[in-house]
């Protein structure tokens, strides 16, 4: 496949979506330039597959307004939209031969049957099933159906293609695989992309730009690295990655008070009254030998977890537990155990403060 | 390009779209795109609603009005229950029906539980052949085991001694008819509870030390629950809603169902009929409720982790086995049997030589072979026409954008011919179509009003059928044909009836012998040129013609077996055909 779909541009404005008296979605604004590969990522029953479905025109909104490209696709029902979509039990149909699934929405716009051939073969090589053209969805394994659902979305050069939790239903080797697989396809067709995840890991690692989503509201917009390093609100902290969270009161400028510490931010405070929230990621705390710095703690329990050590440390002064990653080799120096004495600093280029 | 329409842009200007809406009701916009392209669904499903309302709801309407009106029409309040109150209606009647069904609710979920218990927990050989004979009695009208007990325990009867002087005509001879033909429904409800058995809950019973019978009481009987109770409202209203049972062999031994017929028929007492179809329709309508509520406590136990149940080979207990199916077993055998060869005798019990006398219909009355090429008419136009009204409809409520009110109301009135009883239907059909001011009364006395009827009578269990193959479905089947540009009706021609075509031929199947066989609705109906044959059977049988009308019913359920071998073979064409995509690489 050489020729490169120009995906298009999609704009979200001010969308919202009631079920009832319930708020599923709250003035959504959010831009997706074309050839993006945006996730967007939350727990469940944040509202993020509604999304989905109204931009598929799945879904209604309540109000708001939807473009693509310089199309108002607002009003337009699905048929009338231009895009491809996989759900999560990616819906093959199951009478069908792969060749003639993929060939569904090619024969729906009533493309010539030469036509739809070579483009099935095209799509066929693109996915890499060419010898399992013949075969029904249900004499593939769940990879190999996931691809075909992909194949036949993407049969009609969709602007926009759509992925609905596409991984999930996968083994967890598989779903690596196809991680990467899916984004080079993308990046190879150029066709916006909008998925939807539950899995951060999945999220981090395929997507430009990651929508983190909680309670019907956008948290954060930000690349993997933005949203991981930068965490614009407690939850998104609290959601991606692991994360220590802290309780401190505000003292003048950027100096904030925990226990008996005093600790200098080089960040500007959310807030100057009421009790604030540090929040530091397991990593970033640094361990030193008992007497060496600036906290006492005892360790309470070590994981072994392969690459690193997880270590549950309880800060004397403040009665809190903080987990701490440590790679192997800085814990044998420290002499890790169970009842052991340690030190410990908390960077402070690496705390990030939330308003409590 | 449509974008650029205005009308588009007046409602885009409108302040609600531009900012952000605090309230929850939906905008005009929403509104108007809610009904683009769904209208047409909404207006079909609604037009599957007014056609139920017409065939269920309006004729049970005039039933009940004609309940509380005097011969002559006026409003006479509780005066015709009253007076049917004081003729002893009530302590005959009604309190027979109740005790009779009761008593053969028991005797049949029993016998079928038993049954039911030995072909999924042992590991007797040829169960699949049990199975089939086990169902028979469904193919027969219920008239053929009434006349087969007559040939067998009646005055002039081979095995009358074995009643030690007590009559068959009368309850004992209700009592086993009705046993006989419920079973196969019992049993299929039980046997669909018990299939699915999730061999962990066995293997955790063994490893906890449960001796056989411990685990046949906490862990077989607590997963059939739901079915015994299911199979046991099913029963109870098969047999108090039955007419023909008690009508060939209950004598004199008055029921509900041949109460009504009495008062209608016999004394064309409409109003009376219409009163005694009321107190028949409020134990069935109890037992229908009743029933729905334990239905919807009832949650899959079997999931997608749970692992079939495999019976060891245990010798004692595939003895056991065989020894509960051997009476039920005995039971069909003999009746049938009897059924088949008391048709051929010539004069029983005269002249025992076997001939085809009985199968001269033309020369008795009742319709003779007419009846027969009426009912199979009838019976194929109640398969097309139900076949497809159930099909379409169930598509409709489940495969299409539908509001929840719509859906709500035409699923009530789906199963409500369910809590029907036929002679009920019948009636209020005649109070309803032959009424002189009714536009369409032309239809009255015609097989279509029967075909009408009996799709109605039995529209409930098909739908559910339907409705059951249709959710199976991936729910995105339709979403994914929008963004392939398909409509919803290419969806439906190229994936979902495909799809769907075993439960298709099951509703075709189950309503062409029901029609064959049935007779409490359509006794009602029939006119001088639309007799049929299940009717012909009843009618031999009042005339002392019972060895034809024995021939009759065994004509019917020769027809039903081939009917059921014809649907099997297409059935094993369509499975062979599609195993590749059913059952993957095997």
């Amino acid at each position: 496949m050489n020729q490169k779909t120009q995906g298009s541009r999609l704009e979200i404005q001010s969308v919202n979506k009631f079920f009832g008296d319930f708020c599923a979605l709250k003035d959504i604004n959010l831009t997706i330039e074309p050839g993006e590969l945006v996730c967007f990522l939350g727990p469940s029953g944040c509202g993020k597959t509604t999304l989905l479905r109204i931009i598929a025109g799945l879904e209604h909104q309540s109000g708001g307004l939807l473009h693509q490209g310089e199309t108002d696709i607002s009003l337009k029902p699905p048929r009338e939209r231009d895009f491809g979509i996989v759900f999560q039990s990616y819906a093959l149909f199951p009478n069908m031969t792969v060749t003639d699934n993929i060939a569904y929405g090619l024969r729906s716009i009533g493309m010539p049957k030469a036509q739809v051939r070579n483009r099935v073969d095209e799509l066929l090589a693109l996915v890499g099933l060419e010898d399992q053209a013949s075969k029904y969805p249900a004499q593939l394994s769940g990879g190999q159906q996931q691809r075909v659902a992909l194949a036949r979305a993407l049969a009609p050069s969709p602007g926009l293609l759509l992925l609905d939790e596409p991984l999930s239903a996968l083994d967890a080797k598989v779903r690596q695989h196809l991680r990467g697989e899916i984004r080079s396809l993308q990046r190879q067709l150029g066709v916006t992309t909008v998925m939807v995840t539950h899995d951060q890991e999945e999220a981090l690692a395929m997507a430009d730009r990651v929508v983190v989503m909680n309670n019907g509201v956008i948290e954060q917009v930000g690349t993997p690295l933005d949203i991981y390093q930068q965490p614009a609100s407690a939850f998104v902290a609290s959601f991606i990655g692991a994360m220590n969270f802290i309780d401190s009161a505000p003292l003048n400028g950027q100096r904030v008070k925990v226990g008996n510490h005093e600790l200098d931010l080089i960040r500007p405070l959310p807030t100057a009254e009421g009790c604030i929230q540090l929040a530091i990621r397991p990593e970033d705390v640094h361990l030193l030998p008992s007497g060496d710095g600036e906290w006492e703690g005892e360790v309470r329990a070590l994981d072994y977890l392969g690459a690193f050590i997880r270590t549950l440390i309880r800060l004397s002064d403040i009665e809190l537990d903080l987990v701490v990653d440590v790679d192997p080799r800085s814990a044998r120096r420290l002499d890790l155990r169970v009842g052991s004495c340690v030190c410990l600093n908390l960077p402070s280029d690496a705390l990030h403060c939330f308003a409590a | 390009m449509s974008e650029s329409d205005p009308s588009k842009f007046s409602m885009i200007d409108s302040p609600a779209l531009s900012k952000p809406t605090t309230h929850n009701r939906p905008t005009l916009a929403e509104l108007r795109r809610r009904l683009a392209g769904r209208w047409v669904f909404a207006l079909l499903l609604a037009t599957g609603c007014g056609i139920l309302i017409l065939l269920v709801l309006a004729p049970l309407y005039t039933l009940l009005s004609k309940s509380v009106e005097n011969k002559a029409g006026d409003f006479v309040g509780l005066e015709n229950f009253a007076h049917y109150l004081s003729t002893g209606g009530i302590e005959s009647a009604f309190f027979n029906s109740l005790w009779v069904a009761g008593l053969s609710t028991v005797i049949v979920v029993s016998l079928a539980f038993m049954a039911a218990w030995a072909l999924t927990r042992t590991r007797l050989p040829i169960t699949g052949w049990i199975r089939g004979v086990l169902i028979l009695p469904i193919l027969a009208p219920s008239l053929l085991p009434a006349i087969s007990l007559v040939y067998l325990f009646g005055n002039q009867g081979v095995l009358k001694s074995w009643l030690f002087g007590a009559e068959i005509y009368g309850p004992i001879g209700i009592i086993m008819g009705s046993c006989f033909w419920t079973f196969p429904h019992a049993l299929m409800i039980l046997l669909t509870a018990m299939d699915n058995a999730d061999g962990r809950h066995y293997e955790a019973a063994t490893a906890l030390k449960a001796s056989p019978w411990r685990t046949f009481w906490t862990v077989t009987v607590p997963g059939a629950r739901y079915g015994l109770v299911s199979a046991g409202f099913v029963v109870f209203t098969l047999v108090i809603t039955d007419f023909g049972v008690p009508k060939v062999i209950g004598g004199q031994f008055d029921v509900l169902a041949t109460d009504i017929y009495k008062q209608v028929i016999g004394q064309q007492k409409f109003e009376m009929g219409a009163v005694v179809s009321v107190l028949l329709l409020l134990p069935a309508m109890l037992a229908f409720i009743a029933d729905r509520y334990v239905q919807r406590k009832q949650s899959a136990s079997f999931t997608a982790r749970s692992v079939p149940y495999r019976p060891r080979q245990d010798r004692k207990r595939d003895a056991l086995g065989a020894l509960m199916l051997t009476p039920t077993l005995v039971f069909i055998f003999a009746i049938i049997g009897m059924a088949i060869y008391a048709s051929f005798v010539t004069f029983w019990p005269y002249n025992l030589d076997l001939s085809l006398n009985n199968y001269q219909f033309g020369r008795m009355d009742g319709g003779g072979w007419g009846a027969y090429t009426n009912s199979l008419q009838m019976a194929l136009g109640t398969m097309v026409v139900g076949t497809v009204l159930v099909f379409f409809n169930a598509w409709l409520m489940e495969r299409t954008p539908q509001s929840r009110l719509l859906t709500g109301v035409f699923q009530f009135l789906s199963l409500l011919p369910l809590a029907v009883p036929g002679l009920v239907l019948g009636l209020s059909y005649i109070f309803f179509f032959n009424h002189p001011d009714n536009p369409i009364n032309g239809i009255y006395g015609t097989l279509f009003i029967l075909i009408l009827c009996t799709v109605t009578h039995f529209y409930a269990v098909s739908h559910l059928t339907a409705v059951t193959a249709l959710k199976q479905l991936d729910q995105e089947f339709e979403a994914v044909g929008e963004s392939l540009n398909a409509s919803r009706w290419r969806v439906l021609f190229t994936v979902t009836l495909p799809l769907c075509l075993p439960a298709i031929l099951d509703v075709a199947l189950y309503l062409f012998v029901n029609a064959m066989t049935t007779v409490s609705a359509v006794v009602f109906l029939y006119g001088h040129d639309s007799q049929l044959a299940s009717v012909a059977v009843l009618n031999m049988d009042e005339a002392g013609d019972i060895a034809p009308a024995a021939a009759m019913a065994i004509l019917i359920t020769a027809t039903c077996a081939v009917a059921k071998l014809i649907q099997g073979v297409l059935r094993f064409w369509v499975d062979r055909s599609t195993r590749a995509w059913r059952q993957g690489t095997e």
